[in-house]
């Protein structure tokens, strides 16, 4: 038996997606295999699909040299596979010791729990990790989010795991913490277990891993020991040769910015953002999931309020206690996570197009003007080319493309001075993406100012005039013209601080 | 002890419980003359014993997340079977399985809806406090039970070592809750249910299982109740128990215990009991007209919960 | 099977229709005394009363958040306190008394509103302890120092206060006809039309998305709360009319009766479902049932007991077909 795990030829796609395309992926036990690319690139749906979250369509699993069928966490725990996510599932008002032992528990002859037990062994796996355990009978919510991850690996050898996955576990950790984590993490290897280790600091897998997959569009680009390959090697891998598409824009910039943000910080979310955004102008916001571009937008529209910093929209300056205030002054948001935040899947496909413009089609006495409201829809189901069978039918009951239509139609029937788009094109299927890419264009040409907030590469480089790359709360790139290439957005989305910066001072 | 610990002492809700206690007994027995007399204590400690029995399994409820209204009606209905029973001159065993069987029944078929039908504790609970005052009244055809024989009423009146007992038998039936859940893999497994089931289905744990296990158990105890409450009065009618319901929801939110799930203890929850039976003593003795008491309840309700939410936003923030 | 399941599903409105006229030909053709015009007017009667209490738990339960209100009863006899102590035992003038009986309702629903959506308390905790709060004020109100301290019911109204409650317009009952069908059509109005309606489907389906709108949530919320307390208000004013005497338990366990309706009437107790003519035909149906066991001599006890059965079982229906759609 070389490998303990071993993927072969793994297919999977949601709805018409293919997100993983005949995925290959071995484990030995005793090493470090990162797993490295865009989002999007298929490596969370590979990691689910090896933690049971989710079945393969196609493909085989093997363990230990066996097939095997991963059907949901819980088999996967008691084969063996553990995963440590970067946001831990823990019990917070649970001591720590409960949160290792639980649904695990070591029991007296009598089938009490025994605390003794259970603490001499802990005390021991912790000793053995070279972790301090005076905190084994505190609540788990009182310890900090590293302690907590540190918790679940001492979990995951009571379950004596011999794979264990680190999903991105480093992205909310201090640099102490990330020490002590890769300390671990080495111990656990000696002692032959086998680790998958997911992150997105290129750095840190050369400190760390013994070999590398580069996955892209849901197959795997390559695959190396760590001392053949450099960092130039990967990132070209991760940005393969990217077909951008050219936009035609006709649209002037005007003179004075629309928005214009000074020092914005909101602790541990972002720190000291300053751009300006000017009306006709398209400005793509770059970074990986976490890094901040989704809370400056938020921060922006009213959901938070920033610690320092200033906003001036419109010549005035704001402060918008709620996402009603800001829309009032002419914001709108696309949410990013549309389901949640964007549907009303029990409601009609016309009131779900309507609801954020219904305070334009009020007659009088708060009474809404139906036949304007139905004309808005069919407008918008026209030009997005929505299936529905009517103007009646809930949403719930619609595709899931389909779906996405329909929030992005409310969000175009707002007729803003800024629009903020938080992954626009996200699960939409590529006709209907190069639609909405062209309608974004349209709105800008007639003077909107727009922010586009991707984590597709493509799309970042096709839509935007100017592209701000954040990595960790903080702007690392702005990059316009020439300068606005794959390899640069990468390289500094990945926390390379660039030296260039295009102008605009980081 | 460090000064964390300590300070940690200081900060649970049962220490803050117990300091209003000690408070309230100073100034009601500096105001009243009867307070801190014999017969007003051992009183306290009578019409107690229900109220603290009914709240062990209400902790565990409240524990899971749910809530149960129907617990007076519950009580109710075991005291109606239990007088029926004691007067039709069956054994005293029979008939305390009857009751313990009347309430633990109801707790299964809430228990039941709750967690096979997914309709929500408070609909279920509502529904069957309803129902389950009709079928009292066609039991009891609009007449009273009494007359029952003075042999079970020990059970309710009775003393050893000046405390009733009752009071001995809640005492019993807490220390073995206590250990329940704190040292039995279920016990701890309500816990983990109500702090976060998504992780508790993860950790194998039945949800359902669990929860209609919460439920039945605090049927059987309001039946148990029941029983002692028939013991105590000698009477029983189509109205016993009502308001109950609101008498051991707000011992054990005052005892602690949290309303969105998993924290609390049934130590916590006793010490409510107290403190509520406390006031309502102390308002009949400083001759605060009864009817005041809803209103001081419902607004300890308000405000411990209030506390609640307070320091759960804080430290998610 | 699936397809009529399907039908019942998005034609509950329908499916009650029917539920109705089948109650209304069995007591038609069964119960002696039922197909009356004095009967059938008398009913509505009644049905005014519990009928506002159903509206206001419509509202608040399809607000979403676990919106539900349990203090709608004790609301009720407060309000009726009020006014009866204000005219019989103060001597206020008729109309001013039952004006600041329908503020006290305003003012107490919006306290429960602003508890459930400032604090983040869960409703069912909130309204519980108003509930008993409401009730002991109550009490507290009914107490006639001259006569003791236990809570006495008022009678000694003039007459000019019963109209409301007890004439008739062309034989249709006062309170029918000029409250209860113009509250009807307003809250219609106000649930089909506007845009506070459209908000509240917004906030009660999903909380997040409205907030993402710019639906000011707690707005909304604070506002159904508080339509709550004035329907309930409106509903002590008139039954305390009617029976010619405000009495201290009156409301006792009307909040499980309007509950029942507003559920029965297809409103979904996770909010933004259910439409003012399911809620109408509840309404309906229950005032028939009661009216038809009443005629056929069964005791009123059973109202209680069938009333809990109806509700859960609507609840585990409504479940069951709303857990049939993959949202």
């Amino acid at each position: 038996m070389e490998y303990i795990l071993e993927c072969r030829k793994i297919f999977k796609s949601f709805g018409g997606v293919q997100a993983l395309r005949g995925v290959d992926f071995t484990l030995r036990s005793g090493e470090v295999h990162a797993l490295v690319g865009e989002n999007g690139a298929g490596k969370s749906t590979l990691i689910k699909i090896i933690s049971g979250a989710l079945l393969p369509d196609r493909g085989d699993i093997f363990y230990m040299g066996q097939p095997v069928r991963i059907d949901s966490p819980r088999k996967a725990q008691e084969i063996g596979i553990s995963t440590v996510y970067q946001e831990p599932l823990v019990y917070s008002e649970l001591s720590v010791l409960e949160n290792i032992f639980l649904g695990r528990e070591i029991r007296t002859p009598w089938g009490n729990i025994d605390w003794k037990r259970e603490e001499e062994q802990a005390r021991s796996l912790f000793a053995s990790l070279g972790l301090p355990h005076h905190f084994l009978r505190e609540p788990m919510g009182e310890l900090s989010v590293g302690l907590q991850q540190l918790v679940l690996i001492a979990k995951a050898l009571v379950y004596e795991a011999k794979v264990i996955i680190f999903d991105e576990p480093t992205a909310i950790l201090t640099e102490h913490e990330t020490e002590r984590l890769f300390t671990i993490i080495r111990k656990l290897r000696d002692q032959g277990v086998g680790i998958i280790y997911i992150s997105h600091r290129l750095e840190e897998i050369f400190r760390i891993a013994d070999r590398v997959t580069v996955m892209r569009d849901g197959e795997v680009r390559g695959e190396f020991p760590i001392t053949a390959v450099d960092r130039a090697k990967i990132v070209e891998l991760m940005a393969g040769k990217l077909l951008v598409e050219e936009i035609a824009r006709r649209g002037v910039k005007g003179d004075h910015p629309l928005l214009s943000v000074q020092g914005l910080t909101r602790r541990p979310r972002f720190f000291d953002i300053s751009f300006d955004l000017f009306p006709g102008e398209i400005l793509g916001f770059f970074g990986l999931v976490g890094s901040g571009r989704t809370d400056v937008a938020q921060t922006i529209f009213g959901l938070f309020r920033p610690e320092s910093g200033k906003v001036f929209f419109d010549g005035r300056e704001v402060s918008f206690g709620s996402p009603e205030e800001a829309m009032q002054a002419g914001i709108a948001y696309l949410p990013e996570d549309r389901k949640v935040q964007g549907l009303f899947p029990i409601q009609s496909v016309a009131y779900n197009i309507s609801v954020a413009i219904l305070r334009e089609l009020v007659r009088r006495l708060g009474i809404v003007d139906v036949r304007k409201e139905r004309d808005i829809a069919e407008k918008h189901i026209r030009e997005l080319n929505i299936k529905t069978p009517n103007l009646k039918t809930r949403v719930y009951s619609l595709s899931g493309g389909n779906q996405q239509k329909v929030v992005l139609a409310k969000w175009l029937s707002v007729t803003p001075k800024l629009l903020i788009l938080d992954e626009p094109t996200r699960g939409i299927d590529v006709a209907s993406k190069s639609e909405i890419h062209n309608l974004i264009a349209h709105l800008a040409d007639q003077g909107l100012a727009i922010m586009v907030i991707s984590s597709e590469l493509p799309e970042i480089l096709k839509m935007s005039d100017r592209v701000i790359v954040m990595h960790e709360g903080r702007i690392t790139g702005v990059f316009e013209g020439p300068e606005k290439t794959a390899e640069n957005i990468i390289r500094a989305a990945t926390g390379e601080r660039m030296a260039v910066t295009g102008g605009v001072g980081v | 002890m460090t000064n964390t610990g300590f300070r940690k002492v200081l900060r649970r809700r049962e220490f803050t419980v117990l300091g209003l206690i000690v408070l309230l007994v100073v100034l009601f027995s500096l105001t009243t003359e009867r307070f801190m007399s014999v017969s007003n204590l051992s009183n306290l400690l009578l019409q107690l014993a229900g109220t603290a029995i009914s709240a062990i399994g209400m902790t565990m409820v409240i524990i899971t997340g749910g809530i149960d209204v129907s617990v007076g009606s519950t009580l109710g209905m075991a005291s109606v079977v239990a007088g029926k029973l004691l007067v039709g001159g069956y054994s005293p065993f029979l008939v305390l399985l009857s009751a313990l069987g009347t309430g633990l029944v109801i707790g299964l078929f809430n228990g039941t809806l709750i967690a096979f039908g997914n309709v929500p504790p408070i609909i279920v609970t509502l529904g069957m406090m309803s129902i389950l005052r009709s079928l009292m009244y066609q039991l009891l055809g609009g007449r009273w039970i009494s007359g029952i024989p003075p042999a079970i009423r020990v059970i309710g009146l009775g003393k050893w070592l000046g405390v009733p007992i009752s009071m001995w038998i809640t005492v019993v039936l807490i220390a073995f809750f206590t250990y329940f859940l704190s040292s039995r893999p279920l016990g701890r497994a309500i816990y983990a249910v109500g702090n976060n089931p998504e992780a508790a289905r993860v950790s194998g744990i039945d949800l359902r299982r669990t929860t209609l296990f919460v439920y039945a158990v605090l049927g059987a105890l309001a039946g148990f109740a029941g029983l002692v409450y028939v013991a105590r009065t000698g009477i029983v009618q189509t109205n016993t128990g009502s308001g109950f319901e609101l008498e051991v929801i707000a011992a054990v939110v005052l005892g602690g215990t949290s309303i969105l799930g998993g924290r609390g203890t049934i130590i916590g929850s006793l010490l409510g009991a107290f403190l509520v039976g406390i006031i309502k003593n102390g308002m009949v003795l400083l001759n605060v007209p009864a009817l005041s008491e809803g209103l001081v309840v419902g607004v300890l309700i308000i405000l411990s919960v209030m506390i609640d939410v307070i320091r759960a936003r804080g430290e998610r923030s | 099977m699936k397809r009529v399941l399907d039908y019942i599903v998005e034609n509950r409105v329908l499916f009650l229709l029917v539920l109705f006229v089948a109650l209304f030909v069995v007591f038609a053709v069964s119960v002696p005394g039922f197909f009356t015009f004095y009967n059938l007017t008398n009913m509505t009667q009644y049905g005014v009363e519990l009928g506002l209490l159903a509206l206001a738990e419509m509202l608040v339960i399809l607000s979403g958040g676990g919106g539900i209100d349990l203090s709608v009863g004790s609301m009720l006899t407060i309000v009726a306190m009020i006014i009866g102590v204000l005219i019989g035992r103060v001597g206020l003038n008729p109309s001013l008394s039952i004006l600041l009986g329908l503020f006290a309702g305003a003012g107490m629903g919006y306290l429960n509103g602003v508890l459930v959506s400032y604090t983040g308390i869960l409703p069912f905790i909130v309204t519980l302890a108003s509930l008993y709060i409401y009730k002991s004020l109550a009490l507290i109100i009914a107490v006639d120092p001259r006569f003791g301290p236990n809570p006495m019911p008022v009678s000694n109204f003039p007459e000019s206060f019963y109209f409301v409650g007890q004439y008739r317009i062309a034989g249709i009952p006062f309170q029918v006809l000029c409250i209860f069908i113009p509250v009807i059509l307003l809250l219609w109005l106000l649930l089909e039309k506007s845009i506070f309606g459209r908000y509240l489907y917004g906030v009660g389906s999903n909380e997040k998305a409205a907030l993402f709108s710019g639906i000011n949530v707690c707005r909304v919320r604070v506002t159904v709360y508080t339509l709550s307390g004035i329907l309930s208000a409106l509903s002590g004013w008139i039954i305390t009319s009617r029976i010619a005497s405000a009495r201290p338990d009156i409301g006792t366990g009307y909040e499980l009766q309007a509950i029942t309706i507003a559920v029965l009437g297809g409103v979904s107790i996770k909010g933004g479902e259910g439409s003012i003519g399911g809620v109408v035909l509840g309404i309906a149906i229950i005032t028939l049932l009661y009216n038809g066991m009443q005629l056929a001599g069964i005791h009123q006890i059973w109202q209680l007991g069938s009333l809990g059965v109806v509700l859960v079982g609507s609840v585990l229906l409504n479940q069951v077909l709303l857990a049939r759609r993959k949202i």
